[in-house]
């Protein structure tokens, strides 16, 4: 098996080989009286449709089209590329009129937002095991609720055992919004642990108030929202992992509609050109 | 708090025996005939009497013609002893071998091209779907009884007589008695002639007949060194060539070992529980590292962890499996040095574990001096060092968990790399389309490090949930080896399912066209299938939750292959 960093020093090589071919052939073709823009806008075009057929191919899983991993290699090397021939066919411009700023934007959309992906692909995975249990998204709300319940069941016990209504208190006043569901999304993708200790220094500064019975249950309460913090943790990230697909699939169907308008109105209008 | 306590009596043995058909009467029948007549019942104290063995671990099973008693290459862990009637074993070596089909073996057929496209539009909607309207067997089985009493049976005997050739068990043989002490898979067919009554026991009863009568522990082992183990010497590619003369001298002196106790899987997660150190003080010492090495040992069945002293601990740096052999480095090199040269590393066994040790003269007479005057081309065993250089590049941590939770019998194991993984479900969603929208494996299992295990079939080289199945619809691939379950012949019974000690077995209630639960006629009961991953056997692509996966995070690692495991924790 073949390292992963070897992989990508090959793919990378390929890359810049096919990019330097592509920049040389404008070079030289820029040179000529025939214009270069038909040649770039039909390979840019072939090139985006080969990249969206990723997307059918992740459909077709049982049939033997070679394996995901390595159309996803092509999908980001292949992506790359676009770009490079996305510049030449642009001549190095910005687009004036505004049905072609339309498809640089929406070009654009789609490049950097699978760009995002890509980082957020790699980067993302990882933290995912430094914090709780590995849990599957589709079970964080059940999870979140079996939390939500277990501490509703600890603060009902105090007022039955106890008498007081201090933990109710504290409960309705600061943790009931915490436990209804995820929160804080910005600050765990950011990795930030400041309203989890924000939450505990308030738990701790509040503990004088409380007997020992109470205290006990407190040190509970606590397990449950390093719990739930946790699992907001999970919640966030693969949140994430899962939501930039929701933006660079939509709009490379767009771009490939506004594309094929794109053709068309060229070749329409193309007698003029010549 | 109930301040109640829960008393019972301690449990014994054989609180549940094996069959409750088993009274007084059918027992002193048994008693009464050869070999079990001979056997001298005081060497029985304790509370372990003959009586009490036959009773609780010894069941009568009924045959009529033409029933599948045991097939070739099945696990099993029981022994028959012929009562009455003839059974017929299948020779091998005759060449012509009884068909899957005859045997009621599922035979998969990969799809056409077209099939697998077809799966686009012909996924069903309801899940678990069983079109169970289909013959469960071919027309040259059939089949009867019900539960784990089900029985498979070969039609029209004298012709298949006359086409394979077979040879007869009468009463008072015993036959299976190698694999189910072995744990081996079972190496021939036996089938009933016409009707016959057999006695099976279940190999504690057996083992503990072994141990205590000197007659038919010497009948167990001549059968051994008979039977099975030239095939195993054979199959070592250091003994194959050996010359016939030899080979007799390697059967007469070869020792046969069990270590531990056989029990089925349950015992690996009780193991598991106790951690490395734990494990390793109860696992059973084959052979201690600074010794010197009185032969080299053959695994034959089971798993051996391969430790090394490391400050006030043992450190575990590799595994052997079935056909792997230890101390032919040592013997190797003290040979060629003339020096004694001690064990390098401590052998131990894991759950169960059978061996063969040939002596060092023979090994230094037969492999080694034979090898180096070229008379005898030898292809080099593995080479335990080598093996111990890849561990400790893999990482001895890995290999402890791997081996601590007995993962390394996966042949196939699914290995999902967490610090790739987009947790993207892609494989699940592979796995479902594969599948008739059924996933096979859920993305959840035990984790080390950034390693997780899934929760999928391993597709073990031990494969204990074979044990048991009454129709052998649990069974490997002819083709490719992997662990399959066969839709037309599952029974429901459970216990693969049970057996499995990594829980990757389901049952399932399945359901008809239109989605309702398929019902017995009887009681009404929702009829119940086991489901597991069968490797996409049937699909063009292999494993399709590897091939779905965008990031390669996701593997499937014959475990049993230190290169093969090294070259994914390596990346």
């Amino acid at each position: 098996m073949r390292s992963l960093a070897a992989r990508r020093w090959c793919s990378l090589g390929v890359f810049a080989l096919l990019a330097a071919v592509i920049l040389a052939l404008y070079a030289i073709l820029s040179f000529s009286i025939h214009p270069t823009s038909f040649a770039s806008g039909w390979t840019l075009w072939g090139l985006i449709l080969a990249l969206a057929a990723y997307n059918v191919r992740k459909r077709l899983t049982f049939l033997p089209l070679g394996s995901s991993s390595r159309w996803l290699q092509v999908h980001i090397y292949g992506g790359l590329l676009s770009f490079v021939l996305f510049i030449v066919h642009a001549e190095f411009r910005v687009p004036n009129g505004p049905f072609e700023l339309s498809l640089t934007l929406l070009y654009f959309i789609v490049f950097f937002s699978g760009l995002g992906g890509l980082a957020i692909s790699r980067a993302i995975p990882a933290r995912l095991t430094t914090r709780g249990e590995e849990v599957l998204f589709e079970r964080i709300p059940k999870f979140t609720k079996r939390i939500r319940d277990d501490v509703e069941n600890i603060v009902l016990g105090c007022i039955s055992e106890t008498q007081t209504t201090a933990i109710p208190e504290f409960y309705v006043e600061h943790l009931k919004h915490f436990f209804d569901g995820p929160k804080h999304f910005w600050q765990h993708l950011f990795q930030s642990s400041r309203p989890r200790n924000d939450l505990l220094a308030e738990i701790r500064s509040h503990e004088r108030f409380l007997n020992k019975n109470e205290r006990a249950a407190v040190q509970r309460i606590v397990d449950l929202i390093c719990a739930k913090d946790d699992l907001d943790h999970q919640y966030a990230l693969q949140w994430t992992l899962k939501v930039w697909l929701f933006a660079h699939i939509p709009f490379t169907y767009a771009l490939v509609i506004f594309s094929v308008f794109h053709l068309v109105l060229v070749h329409a209008f193309a007698g003029g050109a010549e | 708090m109930s301040q109640g306590r829960s008393i019972i009596p301690r449990p014994k043995r054989w609180d549940v025996p094996f069959s409750d058909e088993m009274t007084d009467d059918v027992v002193e029948r048994i008693l009464s005939v050869a070999p079990f007549n001979k056997i001298d019942r005081k060497k029985f104290r304790g509370p372990i009497t003959l009586e009490g063995i036959i009773q609780n671990d010894a069941r009568l099973v009924s045959c009529q013609e033409g029933d599948i008693i045991i097939r070739e290459g099945d696990w099993g862990n029981s022994a028959f002893f012929i009562l009455s009637g003839t059974v017929r074993v299948e020779l091998m070596a005759s060449g012509k071998f009884l068909p899957p089909e005859k045997l009621g073996r599922p035979v998969t057929k990969r799809k056409s091209f077209f099939r697998a496209i077809a799966q686009l539009w012909s996924n069903r909607k309801e899940p678990e779907f069983r079109d169970l309207s289909q013959p469960a067997l071919s027309g040259e089985v059939g089949s009867r009884g019900s539960g784990d009493r089900t029985r498979i049976y070969l039609q029209d005997i004298p012709r298949l007589l006359d086409k394979y050739k077979t040879v007869a068990l009468e009463a008072g043989e015993l036959f299976g008695e190698i694999a189910a002490l072995g744990r081996m898979p079972r190496t021939a067919t036996v089938f009933a002639e016409g009707e016959a009554t057999l006695v099976e026991f279940r190999w504690q009863g057996l083992r503990e007949i072994f141990r205590k009568d000197a007659s038919m522990r010497t009948h167990i082992e001549t059968k051994f060194r008979n039977n099975a183990l030239e095939g195993i010497l054979r199959n070592e590619p250091s003994f194959a060539n050996t010359a016939e003369e030899d080979m007799q001298q390697l059967l007469d002196q070869a020792e046969f070992n069990t270590f531990a106790t056989y029990d089925l899987s349950k015992q690996y997660r009780d193991l598991a529980r106790g951690g490395t150190e734990g494990q390793l003080t109860e696992e059973p010492l084959v052979a201690e590292e600074g010794d010197h090495p009185n032969g080299v040992t053959l695994i034959c069945s089971g798993l051996a962890r391969l430790s090394q002293r490391y400050h006030n601990g043992h450190r575990t740096l590799g595994y052997l499996l079935p056909g792997q052999m230890y101390g032919f480095s040592e013997i190797e090199e003290g040979w060629k040095t003339k020096k004694p040269v001690p064990l390098s590393m401590s052998l131990r066994a894991i759950g169960y574990l059978t061996t063969v040790t040939v002596p060092t003269q023979l090994v230094e007479r037969l492999v080694l001096e034979k090898g180096v005057a070229g008379k005898s081309p030898q292809t080099p065993p593995l080479d335990v060092a080598a093996a111990a250089k890849t561990v400790t590049k893999i990482g001895s941590d890995i290999i402890e968990f791997a081996v601590d939770n007995s993962l390394v019998q996966g042949t196939a194991t699914m290995i999902i790399d967490l610090d790739r993984c987009t947790r993207c479900d892609d494989c699940v969603r592979a796995c479902s389309n594969a599948h008739d929208n059924n996933p096979r494996f859920l993305r959840h299992g035990p984790i080390h490090g950034q390693y997780m295990i899934a929760n999928a079939c391993m597709h073990c080289a031990d494969p204990v949930c074979m044990i048991e199945c009454p129709t052998g619809a649990i069974s490997r691939d002819l083709a490719g080896g992997q662990v399959v379950i066969s839709d037309q012949t599952c029974v429901g019974c459970t216990r693969c399912a049970d057996n499995c000690p990594y829980d990757a077995i389901r049952m399932v209630e399945v359901r008809d066209g239109v989605g309702n639960l398929i019902r017995d006629e009887n009681g009404r009961l929702p009829i119940q299938q086991a489901t597991k991953c069968d490797l996409c056997v049937e699909q063009r692509i292999g494993p399709a939750c590897q091939n779905a996966c965008p990031h390669d995070a996701l593997y499937r690692v014959n475990m049993t292959d230190l290169n093969s495991l090294g070259s994914v924790f390596n990346r």
